[in-house]
Formats: C-alpha cells, sequence, structure tokens
C-alpha cells in the first residue's frame, strides 16, 4: 500500500530525513516510535502534503501511485488521512459544515453521489456515539477552544467518517486521559480491517496495549534504525533509547 | 469671493436649483436648518487630501462627475429585490434616488403610536419629535477631538427633503424588522443623492432595523445620513448593508444617541461602491448601556473602503465591544479607524475594540487607526489590531481532509466575515447577507 524509498527531507536548509525506508501493506499496523525532534512528524506532514518541506532524495508510492506528485486534497480523496499531533482550530467554520464538505468532496472523488444534510446527519450518527462526542462540538467551530482530548477525538471522529485507505496517528495518545485513550483506541480499531493499515507514531507502549501494532520501527536522526516486532516497543520502554543508541556509536 | 476650490464644487448650483422645491417641503425651521447645513459646508467645501479626517479618500468624483441633482426613477419589486437582500419579511420602505417609492414598500398595520413613515407624513404626525432630535444626533459639535468633521452631515442637511421616520413608543417591541432600503439608478447621467434617516426609540422600545444602500446602475453619489435616539433600556439591532454599484461614492453617517440601560447591536456590511466610507458614531449619554459594533467589509479591484468608529462614553458604568473585519483583494483598499473618547466622568467604563484584516493579494493595502483618548483613571480599555493573510495551517488542515484548495481558501475568508454576522439575531437577515457574502468571494 505504502513503499518510502530512500527519503531525505529537509527545512530551510536543515536536513531532517536522511533516508527513511517503509513498507506497510494492507491489514498492517505498524508503529514509529523515537525520541523527541528526531523527524516522526516531519515524516508524518510529508505523507499527508505539507509544502513546508523538501523531499532532496527518494521516493514514496501509496497504492501504485507517486504520493509526492499529489495534492494535499488527492491524497485525501485517495485513502490518506492524518491525525493532526497539533489540531488547528478554525474559527467561524463548523464542525459539521467542515466534515460534510469534506465527505463529499472524498466521495466526489470516489464517484459516489455527495450526502445532503440529513443524509450526512445519518450517516455519521453512530460515529459520534462511537467517539463520545457531545453534540454541542459537532456545531461548535472546528477544534476552536476544544481541550487537547476533545481535539484528539475530534480527529478520530473525522477518520472514522472518511474511512480512510491509510490512517497515520500523529501522537493522537498524548493528552489523553484513561478513558479518553480507550476512546480513541476504539475508534482506530474499529477501522481495522484486511484492506486498511495504520500507521501510528507514539512515544509509550500504553497506547500499543489498545491498538497491537505487526511492526515497531524506531527512528533516530531522520533514519528508521530498528525495526521488529511488539517486543520492541517493550524493550523502549524499559531501557529508553540510549541502549539504542550505544548500538548505533559502535556499529558506527 | 469664493476661493476657486469651491467653484468646481457642484452643490452651490444644486442648493440654488432645488431651493423653490425644498422651501414648500417640511416645516419652516427644516429650512433655517437646510441654509445652516448648506453655508456650513460651503465653508468648508469637497475635502481634499489635505483635510485630516478625509487623508486617506480621495474624492475626486465629487468634483469631475458633473453632479446633477437626484431626479426620479421607478423600478419594479423584483428589480429591487434583486438588488437588494431579496424578499425579506419585514415592514418596508423603500427609497429610489431618494423619494419614497410606495409601489415597493409595504402597507402594514402596525401596533399603537408605532410610525414607519416617510418624511412628508412624519412631518405631520410628529412634529414635534422630529423638531426635537433631527440635527442633533448627528453632530461632533460639543464633543472631544480635535478634527471632528461634520461636513457631509451639513451637506445631507443641507438637501434634505425625503427619508424615513422610525418611532416606537414607551414599552413596545416591534417583532417583524423593519426593512428601510435605499435604491440608486443613475442610468440618466451622474447624481447626487442625500437619504437620510430618523428613529427614535423611546424608553424600553424594541426594535430590529435593517438599513440597505444598493444601486441599479451608473455613477453616482450617495450621502446617507442615520440618526437613532435610545430611550432609557431601549434596544435596537441595526443592521446596515451597504452593495451599491461598483462606481459609486458612498459616504454614510451612522449616529446613535444612547440613554442609561440601552443596548444597540449594530452590524455593517460593506460590499458596494467604488469609494466607501462609513462614519458609525455613538454617543453613549447615560450610564450602564452597552454599545455593540461590529462590520465587515470586502472590497476587490480598486475599490477603497473605510470604516471609521467613534464612541464616546460621557457617563460611567458603560460597556462597549466592537469588532471590525476588512477583507481585501487585488489593489482594494481600506482604512479602520477607531476613536473611543472616555470622558473625566466615564468611570468603570469597559470599551474593547477589535480590528483584523485579511489582505488576499499582495497589492492589497489596510491602513488602521486606533485611537483611544482617555480622560478618567479607573476604566479598562483594550484595542488590538492585526492584519495577516489567510492562515497556512488552516489551509492545509482543510486540504488534508480533502476539501480542495480553491474551497478552502473561499470557506476561510467567507468564515472569518460570518464570524461578525453572526451577530445579527434575525435570521432571515443574517441568511440573506451571508448568501449575498458567499457570492460577492465566489
Ligand atoms: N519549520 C522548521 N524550521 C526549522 N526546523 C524545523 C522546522 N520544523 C521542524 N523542524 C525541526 O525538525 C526536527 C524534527 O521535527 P519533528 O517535529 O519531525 O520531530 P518529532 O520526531 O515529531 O518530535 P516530537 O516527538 O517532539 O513530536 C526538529 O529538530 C525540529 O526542530
Ligand atoms: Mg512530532
Amino acid at each position: 500500500m505504502l513503499t518510502i524509498t530512500n527519503l531525505h527531507a529537509k527545512i530551510d536548509e536543515k536536513s531532517i530525513l536522511k533516508g527513511v525506508n517503509l513498507q506497510i501493506n494492507p491489514g498492517e499496523v505498524h508503529a514509529i516510535m523515537g525520541p523527541n525532534g528526531s523527524g516522526k512528524s516531519t515524516l508524518a506532514s510529508i505523507l499527508a502534503g505539507k509544502a513546508d518541506y523538501e523531499v532532496t532524495e527518494g521516493t514514496v508510492e501509496f497504492e501504485g501511485q507517486d504520493l509526492l506528485e499529489l495534492d494535499p486534497e488527492e491524497r485525501a480523496a485517495e485513502g490518506l488521512f492524518l491525525a493532526f499531533q497539533y489540531p488547528v482550530e478554525i474559527p467561524g467554520v463548523t464542525n459539521t459544515y467542515f466534515l460534510r464538505t469534506a465527505l463529499n468532496n472524498v466521495r466526489k472523488h470516489r464517484g459516489l453521489p455527495e450526502l445532503t444534510m440529513s443524509e450526512f446527519t445519518k450517516h455519521i450518527k453512530s460515529k459520534v456515539e462511537m467517539m463520545e462526542l457531545p453534540s454541542s462540538l459537532l456545531s461548535r467551530s472546528v477544534n476552536e477552544g476544544f481541550s487537547g482530548g476533545e481535539k484528539k477525538r475530534n480527529e478520530i471522529f473525522q477518520m472514522a467518517v472518511l474511512e480512510p485507505k491509510l490512517c497515520v496517528l500523529d501522537e493522537t495518545d498524548s493528552g489523553l486521559d484513561i478513558d479518553a485513550l480507550k476512546v480513541v483506541s476504539h475508534g482506530v480499531n474499529s477501522l481495522r480491517s484486511p484492506e486498511r493499515a495504520v500507521l501510528v507514531i507514539t512515544h509509550y507502549q500504553r497506547l500499543l496495549d489498545y491498538i497491537r501494532p505487526d511492526f515497531v520501527h524506531v527512528l533516530i536522526g531522520g533514519k528508521i534504525v530498528k525495526s521488529g516486532g511488539p517486543e520492541l516497543a517493550l524493550e523502549l520502554e524499559a531501557n529508553g533509547y540510549s541502549l539504542i543508541e550505544g548500538e548505533l556509536a559502535v556499529a558506527a | 469671493m469664493a476661493p476657486i476650490l469651491m467653484e468646481s464644487s457642484p452643490f452651490a448650483s444644486h442648493f440654488a436649483d432645488l431651493k423653490p422645491l425644498l422651501e414648500i417641503t417640511g416645516p419652516a425651521w427644516l429650512q433655517s436648518a437646510r441654509e445652516r447645513g448648506f453655508h456650513e459646508f460651503e465653508a468648508v467645501g469637497v475635502p481634499t487630501t489635505r483635510d485630516e479626517e478625509f487623508k486617506y479618500l480621495p474624492l475626486r468624483p465629487l468634483t469631475e462627475w458633473k453632479l446633477a441633482p437626484a431626479h426620479g426613477a421607478t423600478l419594479d419589486r423584483q428589480q429591487v429585490a434583486k438588488l437588494t437582500l431579496g424578499e425579506i419579511d419585514a415592514i418596508t420602505l423603500t427609497f429610489i434616488n431618494g423619494q419614497f417609492a410606495p409601489e415597493v414598500s409595504t402597507d402594514d398595520l402596525l401596533p399603537d403610536g408605532v410610525f414607519v413613515l416617510p418624511f412628508e407624513d412624519a412631518f405631520l404626525a410628529m412634529p414635534e419629535t422630529f423638531e426635537k432630535w433631527l440635527g442633533k444626533v448627528a453632530t461632533t459639535s460639543q464633543k472631544l477631538g480635535t478634527t471632528n468633521d461634520d461636513r457631509f452631515i451639513a451637506l445631507n442637511t443641507a438637501f434634505l427633503q425625503d427619508g424615513a421616520f422610525v418611532y416606537v413608543p414607551k414599552n413596545t417591541k416591534i417583532v417583524r424588522p423593519i426593512h428601510l432600503q435605499f435604491v440608486s439608478d443613475a442610468s440618466v447621467s451622474p447624481i447626487a443623492i442625500h437619504p437620510r434617516v430618523l428613529v427614535v426609540l423611546e424608553d424600553h422600545a424594541e426594535a430590529v432595523i435593517l438599513e440597505s444602500h444598493v444601486g441599479q446602475t451608473g455613477q453616482y453619489f450617495t450621502n446617507p445620513v442615520t440618526e437613532v435616539v435610545l430611550g432609557a433600556g431601549a434596544q435596537l439591532e441595526h443592521v446596515r448593508y451597504q452593495d451599491e454599484t461598483d462606481s459609486a461614492v458612498h459616504i454614510g453617517n451612522f449616529a446613535v444617541h444612547q440613554s442609561e440601560n440601552s443596548v444597540l447591536n449594530s452590524i455593517v456590511a460593506q460590499f458596494g461602491s467604488a469609494i466607501a466610507r462609513l462614519d458609525a458614531t455613538v454617543w453613549v449619554g447615560g450610564s450602564n448601556a452597552e454599545t455593540w459594533l461590529n462590520g465587515a467589509s470586502v472590497g476587490r479591484g480598486h475599490q477603497r473602503i473605510d470604516n471609521h468608529t467613534r464612541i464616546d462614553h460621557a457617563l460611567p458604568h458603560c460597556q462597549s465591544f466592537e469588532v471590525y473585519k476588512t477583507i481585501l483583494d487585488d489593489h482594494a483598499h481600506g482604512v479602520f479607524n477607531g476613536k473611543i473618547f472616555v470622558y473625566q466622568d466615564a468611570q468603570k467604563t469597559d470599551a474593547k475594540q477589535t480590528n483584523q484584516g485579511l489582505l488576499l493579494s499582495p497589492t492589497a493595502e489596510l491602513d488602521t487607526k486606533p485611537q483611544l483618548e482617555i480622560f478618567a483613571d479607573d476604566v479598562k480599555c483594550t484595542h488590538g489590531a492585526t492584519v495577516g493573510q489567510l492562515r497556512e495551517d488552516a489551509l492545509f488542515y482543510l486540504r488534508a481532509r480533502g476539501i480542495p484548495k480553491k474551497e478552502a481558501e473561499a470557506l476561510l475568508v467567507y468564515a472569518f466575515a460570518a464570524e461578525v454576522f453572526e451577530k445579527i439575531s434575525e435570521p432571515s437577515i443574517q441568511a440573506a447577507i451571508e448568501a449575498r457574502l458567499f457570492q460577492k468571494l465566489a
């Protein structure tokens, strides 16, 4: 589904990604862990199409297409979804209007008819309940004045409504209380299917107790330096990154 | 001997031509008021950019266009509806080129003591109220300030002939909105129009007024003056919608006198005109009054859109909240000047002014000038001004959810302005203005 090959990227002459390789197949759940500033959000933003970064080398293929050639809206329509680490507040645009506009654009792209307001309301009902979103949040401006946890729940709610093929979650667990963590994980798990893949970026093992990954990768200094199964996350939780950084130093 | 500048102003000849007609319109005191207005204007003439209050506003069209006095014109209901905000269910008075047009107005049965009348009838129905207030609200004489400039109000008074009069007696609430619409049609030649409105809400009266200024075609100069008197505890929502033709010059004045415990909710939409200026001026002359001034302007092409607000806090314990937003594209130029005067007696005043500009092109320009003059010591006054482009992070967020760039941009611009129109409590008016805004941005 997604193949990242030797990806290098920089911003303002500062190189951040230094040769990332990653292969994600349908049905798989991958987790990326790594210290602050190692380039995790950069990778996620590049996948979503943020223009600030310059890709200097490498390729990204998504569903047989050159992902880097597509506009952000085309990527979304093709089925890529990024749950933002810091969801953006948009005063004056109501959450429902925004989401219906987004959904109808995505549906148009997929050759499906647009939904009227009442069809849309029906379409989202079960998802609102699943994410335990109070209805007042739907009529408010997008993310404006939402608590940290509400913003994260809203991201996963949008994901559930847009039904993407590849879900990229950038630290969706940070700032969540224990109950909200369960709600969010449940939302993600409900989307899991043999056709869909998930890429979770996180600092904590705890999220991975709820969303069980098939593969765990460690990103340090703009490179994936180690990959393994779920046990790698436990190992990191116990020892931190110093052990791996030590191994790298020895190898170098 | 008149200076050369004045000879090029067309208004002296208009005044001479119209005098016989004006003299027989309305009570005798009105003719003296006209004479005073005319002399006050002629003493200073059409402003140039050397006049402080008009420093940024070139008004050459007023002297170059060969303006004629307004003449009658007829438009049918559909034409008018297309120009204004569509069919809004309201008590409606329509004026075409300044003249009352009964065929496109409504004839409503109003509650006892309520009047919504053209001046001709108001002179007869309420002569004392008329004389008591006309010209007393729209004036800066006796007020603080060193650059006070009432010349266009004086010019309007000089030509005062027809207009709209609204009167709501004590403890009366009018539920249906009142729509005062002023339509200009300069298909024959460039004309000058001086519409006038007087609104009096007695103690604890309530009303919603929509005042719209729109144009059918052509070059014209319109100089509307609205005066509003709010008695103790009176509540007024006033929506002022300006969508003149794109070659019009619109110099508007909206002046309010507030008594204690009164509430003014003013919402201004400025969409049209080649050159538009509005002075919204509020005299807060009673304690515990609340003043809300909201405005959103959209300028494109080479449009000039200026908004000047002025709040005089004369008495203690009053609150004012002001939010003005300006969206400019292409080579449009805008000005926001927000004056707040807090008089010595006005302790515990709480005044908040916010001004935001959104520039959609590198050649658009917005000049903002907050001007707070405070003579009391125990007050809370804040102002904030921001001018910026569309937020990249918001744009990316919308696109990342599948909304195409153009649509995402329009949505953000719309949202920026729509926040102002959310202050309109009357759903039909709010929807109509938001629909116009959407068209404007499409
Ligand atoms: N606009 C920018 N200008 C300069 N440096 C930037 C910019 N954006 C990101 N960086 C730098 O790139 C590096 C990688 O940032 P990134 O946000 O990808 O890290 P991260 O792995 O997501 O970290 P965290 O765990 O703290 O979220 C950091 O050193 C950051 O300071
Ligand atoms: Mg990050």
